[in-house]
């Protein structure tokens, strides 16, 4: 099996799964949307024996009495969520180092689905050169940890 | 009009005067990382009209010149800012009325993508009690912060 390895942006939390990907998916509902800021979380299941921290120790925040979400306590990226009793972790697919090898095929909570979703997708689009003059650019440099070990 | 938002676990809460500014989604690398997800939905807020009503955000520079906004004790993403720009730009899904933004304008930092982001909305879709039973729900009790502010939390 391939290793896949991923972490926070700051890079002081890192992880790698030694293991097949299991169940990726996005998750609509109301607690995924407020522990990643977001409409919606990505993440992706592996079996925990062949999941493993390889660096750095994450911060746990106990989202409901069974649940555990871990994310970096120096830059805050979410990074994984799991149940106590389960023999499974998922990940957050954009904390992956290649987050374009992981293609959800599910929608989960969509109770909570906000109206602004349905529309993402067919907003008009540009990329960053197209709205960040280069002299601009240059200043952003970077302190992101790079997307390999 | 007067809006509020803060953290999962509510350590860090926040009270803004006035409307928002330009509501758009960013798909940079540098927002899926810190975000941990697809990019980023942010919307323009002015600095000044923005009060921190309970707790302090820690900050990461993700660039030289960029700050992002984040609750040190569970990991919510809050804000990104430029120096020097008056204005944050707020994590949509930390509103506790993400839809107060009105209609997002557009995508950008297009160029970083994720493929399988256009087909999201047809994806089987899912109702939580589609699989989880009553008595998972039950045992599944948020600890999560209100969408409202809180005399006292916990």
């Amino acid at each position: 099996m391939t290793r896949k390895t991923g972490g926070c942006q700051c890079g002081r939390v890192r992880y790698e799964i030694t293991g097949s990907f299991e169940n990726p998916h996005i998750c609509h509902c109301r607690m995924c949307q407020k522990a990643f800021g977001n409409y919606f979380a990505a993440l992706v299941g592996a079996k925990k024996a062949e999941f493993k921290w390889t660096k750095g120790e994450p911060g746990v925040f106990r989202s409901s009495a069974v649940v555990e979400r871990r994310f970096c306590r120096d830059c805050g990226t979410p990074l994984s969520f799991a149940y106590g009793h389960s023999d499974r972790i998922a990940v957050s697919i954009g904390s992956l180092d290649d987050p374009y090898s992981v293609t959800p095929a599910h929608q989960f909570g969509t109770e909570s689905k906000l109206p602004a979703f349905a529309l993402l997708h067919v907003l008009p689009g540009s990329r960053t050169e197209d709205d960040v003059p280069p002299e601009h650019l240059a200043k952003l440099k970077s302190l992101q940890h790079p997307d390999r070990e | 009009m007067t809006h509020s938002g803060g953290c999962q676990c509510g350590k860090v809460r926040y009270r803004i005067e006035g409307g928002f500014g330009n509501a758009s989604i960013c798909h940079c690398r540098m927002c899926q990382k810190a975000f941990g997800s697809w990019g980023a939905p942010l919307v323009g807020v002015i600095a000044a009209n923005l009060a921190w009503t309970r707790g302090q955000p820690a900050e990461f520079r993700s660039s030289v010149t960029v700050a992002r906004g984040f609750c040190a004790a569970c990991g919510t993403p809050l804000y990104m800012r430029d120096d020097g720009d008056p204005n944050y730009d707020l994590a949509i899904g930390t509103l506790d009325d993400p839809e107060a933004v009105g209609a997002l304008t557009q995508q950008v930092g297009i160029e970083s993508k994720l493929s399988w982001f256009d087909a999201m909305p047809g994806l089987p879709a899912l109702r939580t009690t589609d699989y989880c039973s009553p008595a998972d729900m039950e045992r599944y009790t948020s600890l999560q912060h209100p969408d409202h502010d809180t005399e006292h939390w916990p």
